[in-house]
């Protein structure tokens, strides 16, 4: 009797409201755990290769800034490279465990774990627990309303098969591969599944006052089923910057 | 090989593509790698990094000092096949690592060996042991 009055009401409310579920629906296949492909070797994921092989996306180009903005950037990449070979590699935000925020945390680093709920898509990127909310179809956030944060602000559509998220909001000091970028930054990502297991992420960002045209790259993950997300807490940092030399040190004492 | 790491480790990092979710590894000497055995005063299972530290004599020379050793994160660990709890002080490990290019007693792990002989390495990001 249970079972039947619990099947009424399910019929009944898929019925009711099959418009906003047409709309909204709660699973479209993406739920679950996911690590970067192609795989990162030992420690980052599963080892274990899609049985259809992807070709792997191309890597990303340069940011494509403005002039200025360009020649600043290469210099400043040359100098840390220069850097790092001396062994002094420059301060960075993850040395401070200060977490990358978007886009950089969807370059999965480590594995992430996507959770479809109605009205939502919820983002948790194991490293540094980062976590996006996306909210579906709901009102964007106009830059100028958008309370500047690490992950930024999303929302989300469905375009078929794809899921569209536009994020603004993004914190001016979360800089991706050192890029610069004003509060007017506007990231769209389109996610779609290539096949059962390939989950494909174009992302493509435009910012106006720092880039010459719009920067487009895609990522892509392998699905991983029945792996559970790990706590990551940066509790015990020993790395910081040397305050004379400005380069990272580890606290050996 | 012993080329090779070093050369994957500078084309990482010039292409901005790192794939370490803290820091970098330069200031280990990623061309040496030194082989120590001695007995764990701490193990600490935390994040960004697991740290071991081990009163150690260096095979070659000797020397005995107070080192720490770095590990990669706690859930890299978990996936190369580690436990919140393989060590405890006391134990007797010998490990193959990089040391700081400074000096300094802490180095990089490549592969630790556990006083039962088990062994576990350190991740990719870590780079291999070159030595045994």
């Amino acid at each position: 009797m249970r079972l039947r009055l619990t099947l009424v009401t399910v019929l009944t409310a898929a019925t009711v409201g099959g418009s906003v579920l047409a709309q909204s629906p709660v699973v479209r296949g993406i739920n679950g755990s996911w690590e970067a492909y192609p795989l990162r070797g030992e420690g980052f994921g599963s080892g274990i290769q899609p049985k259809t092989p992807v070709k792997p996306p191309p890597p990303i180009a340069e940011p494509p800034l403005k002039q200025a903005f360009l020649d600043e950037w290469r210099a400043v990449q040359a100098r840390n490279a220069e850097l790092t070979k001396k062994g002094l590699p420059p301060p960075s935000t993850g040395m401070a465990c200060i977490p990358e925020g978007m886009p950089g945390m969807m370059q999965s680093t480590f594995p992430m774990e996507i959770l479809e709920t109605p009205g939502q898509v919820t983002i948790i990127q194991e490293a540094f627990t980062q976590v996006r909310r996306i909210h579906l179809g709901a009102k964007p956030v106009a830059p100028e309303d958008a309370e500047p944060r690490f992950a930024g602000h999303s929302t989300g559509r469905w375009e078929g098969s794809t899921l569209v998220v536009e994020t603004v909001g993004v914190k001016e000091s979360a800089r991706f591969r050192n890029t610069p970028h004003s509060m007017n930054m506007r990231i769209t990502e389109r996610l779609r599944l290539v096949n059962d297991e390939i989950l494909e992420n174009v992302v493509t960002i435009v910012d106006p006052e720092f880039l010459a045209r719009p920067w487009t790259w895609t990522w892509m993950y392998k699905r991983w089923p029945g792996y559970k997300i790990e706590e990551y807490v940066c509790e015990d940092n020993r790395y910081f910057e040397d305050p004379a030399q400005r380069y990272q040190r580890l606290k050996v004492n | 090989m012993k080329m090779i790491l070093p050369t994957l480790l500078v084309i990482s990092v010039l292409s901005g593509g790192p794939v370490r979710a803290h820091h970098s590894f330069a200031p280990y000497e990623s061309t040496l790698q030194i082989k120590l055995s001695g007995v764990v005063t701490e193990f600490r299972w935390v994040n960004p990094h697991v740290y071991i530290e081990i009163d150690a004599a260096d095979e070659k020379t000797a020397e005995k000092r107070h080192w720490l050793i770095e590990g990669a994160s706690t859930s890299i660990l978990n996936r190369a096949g580690w436990k919140f709890n393989i060590i405890k002080p006391g134990d007797r490990i010998t490990v193959i690592v990089s040391p700081l290019r400074n000096g300094e007693p802490a180095a990089l792990l490549k592969q630790i060996t556990l006083a039962d002989g088990r062994k576990f390495s350190n991740g990719a990001a870590a780079g291999r042991a070159t030595i045994q």
